[in-house]
């Protein structure tokens, strides 16, 4: 490898292999293996598709021959999702040996467009501005159509629905609240999508925390690098996740800090340490202090702490947990929490995964893949409401509603709605 | 309403999130992965060799709570649960998995194995019944080229050469076809291969298209009168799949569980894991449980660490379900000293600690464990609870090695349903 693949990817490489603290780590797990094969049956990819021949097979067992280089470029198909790491019974962290692998299979010859979609900043400070345009662009056949051909996004994939305000404009210029917050501050991190796509489930969420009675506090943010993280792009990824904890410790450091994004939080806390072997105090610290907001709720609900003054709400929903939420190891706060709407049922999915995993479904050559392993999530969701469904991520989101036609929300979507804030 | 947090998704863990569900339990159930059951036959043991070949497992229990045990000896679980434990756990199962499993505490099947051994079990999945051996009967055993776990010619030679316990044998033959689990068109994603998953086979037999393809290629091979043995891949999510093909061929049909994964395992882990959530159990998967706290004698909480931060969850009673050493529940380091791995409870039967050179002679070994009392909470060397509000169940109890006298579903089902409703009562 060149200094500059070096550099780009994040890779320590020795001739004895990888050399990074995370992969130290996940390849001590890797002995735990007892080849049961409970991964392989969970793993939505290898269901749809011979083309990944599953996470047992390219994770334990071919890491084992690996050198540094990669043995079976059938990792590719992997989507990342995490079911096999969640699922495993002896701790082997399948899904992380994985995302490494495939880093330095994809350090020589990292596609254009990853690196590209990476760049989920970049691509809300551009489209926003220009969002009509931006919007009518992304429902532009023939401008897809080239898009797949030049890029390889594909031309069916679902996008960001670009948005005429960014939620940072928003909370600057709105009316500041006059309330009181007698429960103190917490920080809100938003997130690339919450910040210039999702914006609404931003606002949802700051107006739910100042009616239970927080100060919320949004310090000037950048991205957590996942995408680039999911894609390979390891140097990038950690530097945009270190950059990020220092901008949400500028607001405080003894706040908890909560956010919407599910899959953001997730690599806050975990996945930047376990995947990418990132080992800095400024990481520890923020991974300490942050939570889910549905999380957040919910330990408020078992504190006695939080209000159920909720409207009567006759209704059915859907719910998908996304994978990067599942993963973070507290089962599905959210399903919890709206129980405690009156009158609402909500029926979980109970689907391994939606299809999309970040980026993997945009691209040409994973379109299908995606599709066929979202389609009885797409099933359910039709079957069970055809006009709402709910799920915690923000690109999870925009898969269901593109393959299923209904629209999908963010859990806080409900929890506002039935405080009457909307 | 009170919380009672169960610790292990296997077998136990499962029937007892269930049953404290059904009690009216606010119920929370930590694992760290999938339990054991999908590595498992999809069937019910409850007892199946005492050392010789039991029959009636019922009456095999109960004369195992009669034994004698000498001083310093471990008495088989079944002792202190009782027979009343067995039956009233293994028809709470029947009652809730109607689907999947029959068959009577009286009697046990004896079933083909993937080795074409024949092996006793009580409760089987209606696809397998068909296979209960009987003198004479005419068996087809079909598998397929492209799923190397299954090889139907070793299955039925093994049959052939095997005289069954009321005397007589079978009259097995073999047919091996080509036939793919993925059928999708060439080069697409979903085009075949030729190594495929029993899996990937159950998936494509919960599709009716694929049924009648492959009842047309299979019929007319087929004698009048013949049962088909088949490998346990007869559809994941469609019960009656089984039931269907065997329509379409106009013979009785019957499934072998594979080596894991294991179909039926999995059909039986789904089924526990959906009725629990339908029920509202809250599962967190993919935690282990590392510490936890006391308050005068109690069990309060127990914690995880998912990430950076740790989780505690409270709980007025909790259940453990973390298996054996197979499950991590107990380890033995390279000293060779034994710990239960959480609670770190007294141990019994650690004297006999090392393996014996015989493999398939006696290893007292994985007879270590707990004991319980009667609300199978553990008890230490005085007779005590060591925690007024902690149960055990499961492979985690002392006295019998599940796997050799294939009495671990048995005990499984009898000590969770008795802790859960010792649990129910003493919270109502």
């Amino acid at each position: 490898m060149s200094t500059d693949q070096q550099r780009e990817s994040g890779l320590i490489i020795t001739p004895e292999g990888l050399a990074f603290a995370g992969h130290q780590l996940s390849r001590a797990s890797l002995d735990a293996c007892i080849k049961c094969t409970i991964c392989e049956t969970q793993c939505p990819v290898a269901a749809v598709t011979p083309l990944f021949s599953g996470p047992k097979f390219v994770g334990p067992q071919a890491e084992r021959f690996r050198n540094g280089e990669s043995v079976d470029h059938s990792l590719d198909y992997c989507s990342s999702c995490g079911t096999c790491t969640l699922v495993c019974p002896e701790g082997v962290q399948i899904a992380e040996l994985n995302s490494q692998a495939r880093a330095v299979m994809k350090a020589k010859k990292m596609p254009l467009r990853d690196r590209l979609i990476g760049q989920t900043t970049l691509m809300g400070k551009v489209m926003t501005p220009v969002a009509p345009i931006a919007q009518a662009a992304l429902n532009n056949k023939p401008i897809r159509v080239a898009m797949e051909a030049m890029l390889g996004v594909h031309r069916d994939a679902p996008m960001p629905p670009p948005q005429s305000q960014s939620f940072e404009a928003w909370f600057r210029k709105r009316p500041r609240p006059t309330e009181p917050a007698p429960r103190g501050a917490v920080v809100f991190f938003h997130g690339c999508a919450g910040g210039y796509f999702e914006v609404e489930t931003s606002k949802q969420s700051v107006e739910v925390l100042e009616h239970l009675g927080f100060e919320v506090l949004v310090p000037k943010q950048g991205c957590c690098g996942l995408a680039q993280q999911s894609n390979g792009l390891f140097g990038g990824a950690t530097k945009s996740v270190l950059k990020l904890c220092d901008d949400l410790r500028s607001a405080g450091t003894d706040l908890t800090i909560i956010s919407a994004s599910g899959s953001c939080t997730g690599m806050l806390k975990h996945e930047a340490h376990e995947i990418m072997g990132v080992d800095d105090e400024r990481l520890r610290d923020v991974g300490t202090r942050i939570r889910d907001i549905m999380e957040f709720l919910l330990d408020l609900h078992e504190a006695g702490e939080l209000p159920t003054d909720f409207a009567q709400t006759e209704l059915t929903v859907p719910y998908h947990a996304p994978c990067q939420l599942k993963s973070q190891g507290m089962g599905k706060p959210a399903l919890e929490v709206l129980k405690l709407i009156p009158g609402l049922t909500v029926i979980d999915s109970n689907q391994a995964c939606c299809g999309i995993a970040g980026t993997y479904g945009l691209k040409k050559e994973k379109y299908e893949v995606a599709q066929a392993v979202g389609q009885p999530l797409f099933d359910m969701v039709k079957a069970t409401n055809s006009e709402l469904a709910l799920c915690d991520t923000e690109t999870c989101r925009w898969q269901i509603e593109k393959s299923s036609g209904v629209r999908t929300e963010h859990p806080i979507w409900m929890i506002h709605h039935a405080y009457g804030l909307s | 309403m009170s919380r009672v947090v169960v610790i292990g998704a296997g077998l136990a863990g499962l029937v007892a999130a269930n049953r404290l569900a059904d009690t009216g339990c606010d119920v929370v159930l930590l694992h760290q992965g999938l339990g054991g059951l999908q590595s498992g036959q999809g069937t019910i043991d409850i007892f199946g060799y005492n050392p010789g070949r039991v029959t009636n497992p019922i009456k095999a229990v109960a004369a195992e709570t009669r034994r004698r045990v000498p001083a310093g000896s471990l008495s088989h679980p079944y002792k202190a649960l009782g027979v009343k434990a067995v039956r009233v756990g293994v028809e709470y199962l029947k009652q809730v998995l109607p689907e999947l499993l029959v068959g009577s505490v009286e009697s046990n099947y004896q079933l083909p194995t993937a080795v074409g051994a024949i092996r006793p079990t009580c409760l089987a999945q209606p696809s397998m019944v068909a296979g209960d051996v009987a003198a004479d009967l005419e068996l087809a055993i079909v598998g397929f080229e492209q799923l190397k776990d299954f090889n139907p010619e070793l299955v039925a030679q093994n049959l052939n050469r095997t005289e069954l316990a009321g005397g007589g044998r079978v009259n097995a033959r073999h047919l091996l076809l080509e036939f793919r689990a993925r059928q999708g068109p060439l080069g697409s994603p979903r085009e075949g291969e030729l190594d495929s998953s029993a899996l990937s086979y159950a998936r494509a037999f919960d599709d009716r298209r694929y049924r009648v393809l492959f009842a047309k290629t299979l019929a007319p091979k087929l004698a009048q009168g013949e049962t088909v043995g088949l490998p346990a891949v007869l559809g994941l999510q469609d019960p009656n799949a089984w039931a269907d093909l065997a329509e379409l061929l106009g013979h009785a049909v019957f499934e072998i569980p594979l080596p894991p994964p294991s179909v039926p395992g999995i059909r039986l882990n789904q089924a526990l894991t959906a009725r629990a959530l339908s029920l509202g159990v809250r599962t967190v998967p993919g935690v282990r449980v590392l510490g936890f706290a006391v308050e005068a004698g109690r069990v309060v909480s127990v914690r995880t660490q998912p990430g950076v931060a740790t989780r505690d969850y409270r709980g007025a009673a909790f259940v453990l379900a973390t298996g054996g050493f197979e499950a991590g529940g107990l380890a033995m380091d390279s000293y060779g000293s034994i710990t239960e791995t959480l609670f770190e409870l007294p141990l019994v039967g650690l004297q006999n600690q090392s393996l014996q050179a015989d493999y398939w002679g006696d290893q007292p070994l994985f007879n270590c464990g707990l004991q319980v009392d009667a609300q199978l909470r553990p008890i230490g060397a005085s007779g005590e609870p060591v925690y007024a509000n902690l149960h055990a169940v499961g492979g985690i109890l002392a006295g019998s090695s599940g796997w050799r006298d294939k009495s671990g579903d048995g005990v499984a089902v009898a000590s969770a349903v008795a802790a859960a409703d010792a649990i129910a009562k003493e919270l109502a």
